[in-house]
């Protein structure tokens, strides 16, 4: 492709692709640029006007995001001229902004405030009676609620319904200061990806219904994790919050960008999974219906291991972490014991489409593969040992390692979930990805490892 | 959907496609000919356009409100369009919208600049421009029209 040319950056040369975008120069070397309308994923709209540079040779400072770099260009992105240009249009974004940044979900984590702190500073020039006034709270659909007043009009959700999802739910209505986003009078964003948009936008317009008003964004503890949702591992950040004298919780997934993976994005139903995650958990041992502590259910586990010798099968789920499912092959060898991850539960038709959905909705299904794990139902047993499989299967005695709470006979371990544990998964197209332990509860579950090794003693 | 362009509306169209490379330019003659054949501009009516030219139907809504001369709306009352921009607000455009805006039987848009400076103030009444205003002769042009 295009030979790789020297450009001059605040007295400091950089090695780039001639004709690449200079906005993702300075993004890369962290040159600081206030933008709102450029997104890698989106491309370069140039509406926001907030990147403002200094070429050496044009009259007027430019926009980075729709300059492309040629040989020789001597750029400047500090100084005193820039920065007033930068204050100049921030006015502009200002005026009929409410400014109600105390009362905002987006507060923490907003562009404008950022910039604002960084080049305004100003009192609003325009008061609030005379400013033009808009929707306060629409609900879009989707899980996504808008408010136009706080919007700056950078188009991003607008592009990312006409590029990425094709559904062209959103635009941009009217003309000057009407301007507003908005959807078809009686239509609704429904997409499976609508909630990105929240993600996307800069400022305080768009907000998870989800997750607005549940928590400010700097009590937030981010934490990097994979989607358990299906086979593709979009990669995630967690973020959780453990409030004094509670349990730790998790907030919301944000997607987190992985170009060979999932991109910047992630679906919804991914995004909302964390409520299962949390929801119904199983917290005691189990024997038939009745809470006992962990102490007799490993001792009744022993037991059983001891009366049963042989016609042991293990199932194990094809969700849990590669290191998990080796300890746990491992044991079943000492035990002598059949393995199978029966696979029919884990096929969805309906889940696929053809962005990041994937019909297989088992996480780590590929380990499974690797390791010639059986993927049939089990033959008739006479102890089945159940590391979280979400089928429910008949023997003589069945102990089941759960993460949530099920209607089962039998004994039943709680076991820690992912975010409580740490791992590895390796995603349908072979990536092996890394998941942090998030979650760090006051009675900790212990883990299916833990529990084999007290299995053992 | 309830919409559909007249027979000669759809000639004209098949007429315009010929003429430009990309169907998106007849966003704004089609909008036109809904307006025309409806009285205004309905969603339907955005919906069928958006099948003709393969263009979303949000870009078009889009595009409806961006120029004040299409209605989204039916109206009983008579439309009175009064240029609000500069040449005409510099020979009195505000007295005549302030006379305007207490008669309850029309219904007043102000909108942006009609093209006829030179003869400011102006308003527009059905495609019809009328020139050099003054209040007596809004009045007179009113009566007249009812």
């Amino acid at each position: 492709m295009s030979e790789m040319i020297d450009i001059i950056v605040d007295s400091q040369s950089y090695k780039v692709q001639n004709g690449s975008l200079l906005i993702d120069l300075l993004i890369k070397e962290k040159i600081k640029v206030p933008y709102f309308c450029y997104h890698e994923s989106l491309g370069a709209d140039g509406n926001c006007r907030m990147c403002m540079v200094e070429i050496e040779g044009q009259k007027r400072p430019q926009i980075a995001c729709d300059t492309f770099i040629k040989p020789g260009m001597i750029i400047r992105s500090k100084g005193e001229n820039i920065e007033k240009v930068r204050t100049d249009i921030l006015e502009l974004e200002l005026i009929n902004h409410p400014v109600d940044c105390p009362i905002c979900d987006q507060a923490g984590e907003c562009s404008l405030q950022e910039f604002y702190m960084e080049y305004g500073l100003h009192d609003s020039k325009i008061s609030i009676s005379e400013k033009v006034k808009h929707s306060k709270h629409l609900d879009l659909g989707s899980n996504v609620m808008l408010d136009q007043e706080r919007c700056v009009l950078c188009a991003r959700c607008t592009r990312f319904t006409d590029k990425i999802t094709y559904t062209h739910e959103l635009g941009i209505i009217g003309r000057g200061d009407e301007a507003k986003v908005t959807t078809m009078p009686g239509r609704k964003l429904d997409n499976p990806y609508a909630m990105n948009v929240v993600d996307l936008c800069p400022v305080g317009a768009l907000t998870s219904k989800d997750f607005r008003f549940a928590q400010r964004v700097w009590f937030l503890q981010t934490v990097d994790s994979i989607c358990h949702g299906c086979a593709k591992g979009c990669n995630i950040y967690i973020d959780h919050n453990k409030i004094k004298y509670q349990d730790d919780v998790i907030y919301r997934f944000r997607p987190r960008r992985n170009d060979n993976v999932n991109g910047f994005f992630i679906c919804d139903a991914g995004r909302l999974s964390y409520k299962q995650l949390q929801e119904n958990r199983l917290e005691s041992a189990i024997l038939n219906g009745e809470k006992i502590t962990q102490m007799q259910a490993i001792a009744k586990a022993k037991e059983l291991l001891a009366k049963h010798k042989e016609n042991i099968t293990v199932v194990i789920d094809a969700n849990l972490y590669t290191e998990e499912i080796e300890a746990i092959l491992a044991f079943a060898k000492e035990l002598n014991a059949k393995v199978c991850s029966p696979k029919e539960v884990y096929r969805d038709e309906s889940f696929k489409d053809d962005m990041l959905r994937s019909s297989n909705r088992a996480a780590n299904y590929k380990t499974i593969e690797r390791l010639n794990i059986d993927t049939k139902e089990p033959d008739s047993s006479s102890l089945i040992l159940n590391f979280n499989h979400p089928q429910d299967f008949e023997a003589t005695s069945v102990i089941n390692f759960l993460t949530h709470n099920r209607l089962s006979l039998g004994l039943s371990l709680p076991i820690a979930a992912y975010s409580e544990n740490e791992g590895t998964l390796t995603n349908e197209d072979g990536f092996t990805q890394k998941c942090e332990k998030a979650i760090f509860k006051n009675v900790p579950i212990p883990t299916i490892i833990e529990h084999l090794i007290r299995l053992r003693r | 959907m309830s919409f559909m362009f007249s027979k000669e509306n759809l000639l004209k169209i098949e007429e315009l496609k010929k003429r430009y490379p990309n169907p998106h330019a007849l966003s704004l003659p089609c909008l036109w000919m809904a307006q025309y054949q409806e009285g205004f501009i309905s969603l339907d009516a955005i919906d069928a356009i958006s099948q003709i030219i393969h263009m979303p139907s949000m870009e078009i809504y889009g595009v409806a409100t961006f120029y004040t001369m299409f209605r989204l709306e039916p109206s009983e009352k008579l439309i009175v369009d009064v240029c609000k921009t500069l040449s005409c607000k510099l020979c009195g455009s505000d007295e005549i919208l302030e006379h305007l805006e207490k008669n309850d039987t029309i219904k007043l848009r102000h909108v942006e600049c009609l093209g006829s400076c030179s003869t400011a103030p102006v308003m527009q009444i059905n495609d019809v421009y009328y020139e050099n205003l003054t209040i007596a002769k809004v009045d007179a042009i009113l009566k007249e029209l009812k």
